[in-house]
């Protein structure tokens, strides 16, 4: 199983919170590795998150929902 | 120069700041911790002016409540500099139905009839008006002038070369003002303008052009002494570029990952900068300073809780004030 | 001058594949995608380049395409729209951008007496194959002058073809039409569909999206819900509202039949009536301002060629011919909002 995690995108607040601002995949489905699943947003700074690896994903926050960087938000197994 | 003054310029500037953090503050208060644009007491794009105060204060220093200001969507500090009503300005940029446009402007339409002030969106139109605000002083037989803003990507728009034309041929009492931050949004000057300095381009269009180079606010009176008096005088338009620095992005929302120079932007405050010249002369202590900035966020947070207590416009009045 | 091949595709079925994008970087690969195929084709603008477009309609592009196709310019839009004029007269197929739609009273001379005109002025032996992308629409308190829609002024205009994608399925395979098109196109994006992560969105500005290049046609409106009960014509951003709108009053055994046109010019006036044929009562809901628009001229279409079609008089959800104003009560007062269309509805049903 691998561990998809919110990125640190500040430096200054490496804690930070972020929001996941799009799901690009829904819960259970196939993904293959290198796949855009997510795009986050920290402050004013977004960026795209790709499948770390392929297979099933299972999401483990919400759109909308704040996150804290570096924390998981989904596992491909 | 007077010390009275120098302090009246120092005070000014430390109004606008004092302002442009409340507005940050109140801006970004409830867009938390996801940005946005649309959520909050103050919706909508912001653009605040934080560095540019020199600009404000030293032009504005020269004029009454009879001339006119024409300034762009980055206007709060011009505003300010310029005696609007410091309420009506917050209400206006809360939305409220006490200000300057009874909420259907927003802080990038302005408009006060009182001190002839203006601002709009769209870059380099606040030209055009300008001249027709100075045309129309001098129809009337005062020495009132007009002042038209913009910045340095507004020297490549159609509408200011134009007017700079217009301005010098008619001999309008205009005072043309380009506040170089180096950037328009993403693009820095070089890449944007073939010439380096906008002062060169008024020798263009017959008139006198001044480049500031160092955001000092005295510097910037002093060239715009000059400007009014020739423009009060009847001796037509003038034109002066300061080069200034927007310590904050374009608007709220910018990350700025573009920007290269933005390590230097603290050390080149030009309000501290000015604090210190001041200090140095004798005319500010640590006293002194704490006044000034106590008494402009008195100020200003007066103006923040009256936005705040206004009520909103009712919704069945959208259509209102389409025509007289 | 400009000849084109363009290589022949049949657009994929929207569900063909699993894959989901928003708008905006469905927008970017259709150009990407076209760059990519086709080295005439650059792109020009405000900020389009490392900062990949206000509203992300350039996002990596510079990065993969280098500065000499993907172009920052000065804030000079007659100058630099006339300039992809006079490129694309030359061979060229630029697209370039208006940051906002509601800038377009510095440059329209160049739009709509230059771009537009040129084709026919020179009884078809000049082609001006370029498309000019441009941000519209409102709700996140932008004021007057950055809030605007504008597509009926456009499309009033001879001579340009107007699209307006409200889905990213449509962003990709419109502006890739768009840019293989001979004819000047202007490509008008809703900012409330790009799906950006710092303005509220819709769910539906995120959708499947096929990784391969295709087109959908110019001219051709879809019917993107089906029923018996009345058509609602829109475009754009409003298409979600309906859609939302739809939904709900299905519960109340409402069936709405939702024509989302697409493209305004040419406009598919067959598919409009067609659906009027079948369910008798119309609406429109149009972002842009009530009069003398894109409201006007679907209720003439039907009015012109059978208005016994209608059970009751059309109705109309637009902008009340008022400049949008800042206040956000205000703003979503005269925005076609999902209210004023349920209620709009529930009238046309009832009379």
């Amino acid at each position: 199983m691998t561990e998809v995690l919110f990125p640190q995108l500040s430096d200054e607040d490496p804690n930070g919170e972020g929001v996941l601002a799009t799901w690009f995949v829904e819960d259970g489905a196939t993904v293959a590795g290198g796949e855009l699943i997510a795009e986050v947003m920290v402050g004013k700074v977004t960026s795209e998150v790709h499948a770390p690896a392929g297979g099933a994903i299972h999401l483990a926050v919400h759109e909308d929902d704040v996150v804290r960087q570096r924390t998981v938000i989904a596992t491909i197994s | 120069m007077d010390n009275g003054l120098r302090l009246s310029l120092y005070r000014t500037m430390v109004l606008i700041r004092v302002f442009e953090e409340a507005i940050l503050r109140e801006y970004h208060a409830d867009k938390r911790p996801a940005f946005d644009i649309g959520a909050g007491l103050v919706p909508g794009e912001m653009h605040l002016s934080a560095g540019q105060e020199p600009v404000a204060a030293g032009v504005c220093a020269h004029l009454t409540a009879g001339d006119a200001v024409t300034a762009t969507h980055r206007p709060h500090h011009l505003a300010i500099a310029h005696g609007v009503d410091l309420d009506r300005l917050a209400a206006e940029i809360f939305g409220r139905e006490t200000g300057l446009g009874r909420g259907r402007g927003g802080h990038m339409h302005l408009f006060d009839p009182d001190t002839h002030f203006s601002c709009s969106g769209i870059i380099a139109e606040g030209y055009p008006p300008a001249l027709g605000q100075a045309f129309a002083f001098r129809r009337q037989g005062t020495d009132r002038i007009a002042v038209a803003v913009t910045g340095e990507g507004a020297a490549n728009q159609g509408a200011f070369h134009e007017s700079l034309n217009l301005a010098a041929l008619w001999r309008l009492p205009v005072v043309f003002v380009v506040e170089d931050n180096d950037w328009g949004i993403s693009v820095p000057r070089s890449a944007s303008t073939c010439v380096t300095s906008n002062a060169i381009r008024a020798a263009g269009y017959d008139m006198p052009g001044e480049r500031v180079e160092d955001n000092s606010v005295e510097a910037v009176y002093e060239a715009a002494g000059r400007a009014v008096g020739r423009a009060r005088a009847g001796e037509g338009p003038s034109l002066i570029e300061v080069h200034t620095l927007r310590m904050w992005g374009h608007f709220e929302g910018d990350a700025q990952a573009y920007r290269t120079d933005l390590e230097g932007v603290p050390g080149r405050d030009p309000i501290a900068t000015y604090e210190h010249a001041l200090r140095s002369a004798g005319l500010l202590d640590d006293g002194r300073v704490k006044t000034v900035n106590e008494d402009a966020v008195a100020r200003v947070e007066a103006a923040i809780a009256f936005a705040k207590s206004s009520p909103e416009p009712a919704p069945e009045t959208a259509t209102e004030y389409v025509f007289a | 001058m400009t000849t084109t091949e363009t290589p022949a595709t049949t657009a994929p079925a929207p569900t063909a594949s699993g894959r989901r994008l928003t708008t905006a970087k469905a927008m970017v690969e259709g150009i990407a995608q076209e760059m990519e195929r086709d080295p005439s084709v650059f792109y020009l603008g405000e900020d389009v380049g490392a900062y990949g477009g206000i509203f992300s309609s350039t996002t990596g592009l510079l990065e993969r395409f280098g500065p000499d196709r993907v172009m920052d310019t000065p804030i000079s839009e007659s100058a630099f729209l006339g300039l992809a004029t006079g490129a694309a007269v030359e061979g060229l197929r630029p697209i370039a951008e208006l940051m906002f739609v509601d800038f377009f009273g510095v440059c329209m001379d160049q739009l709509y007496n230059h771009m537009a005109k040129i084709h026919y002025e020179s009884g078809g032996n000049v082609r001006v194959p370029m498309v000019v992308t441009t941000a519209v629409g409102g709700g996140y308190s932008d004021g007057a002058q950055h809030s605007q829609c504008l597509w009926g002024t456009f499309a009033h205009l001879p001579g340009m073809k107007i699209v307006v994608p409200s889905t990213p399925y449509d962003a990709k395979g419109l502006i890739t039409a768009a840019i293989r098109d001979d004819n000047p196109v202007v490509y008008m994006f809703h900012k409330g569909v790009m799906g950006l992560p710092w303005m509220a969105k819709n769910p539906r500005a995120t959708g499947p999206v096929p990784e391969e290049p295709y087109e959908v046609p110019i001219g051709k409106a879809a019917v993107v819900r089906e029923g018996r009960d009345a058509t609602v014509v829109t475009v754009s951003l409003s298409v979600h509202h309906a859609l939302d709108v739809a939904d709900e009053l299905a519960a109340d055994g409402i069936d709405l039949e939702v024509v989302d046109l697409r493209s305004l010019k040419p406009l598919d006036r067959e598919t409009v009536l067609a659906s009027v044929a079948k369910t008798g009562r119309l609406l429109v809901v149009d972002e842009d301002y009530l009069s003398y628009g894109l409201s006007g001229e679907i209720a003439a279409t039907v009015a012109e060629t059978d208005p016994g079609l209608l059970r009751s008089p059309v109705r109309r959800v637009a902008v009340p011919d008022v400049p949008i104003p800042y206040a956000h009560p205000l703003e979503y007062a005269v925005l076609p909002t999902r209210d004023r269309i349920r209620e709009a509805v529930h009238q046309l049903v009832r009379a």
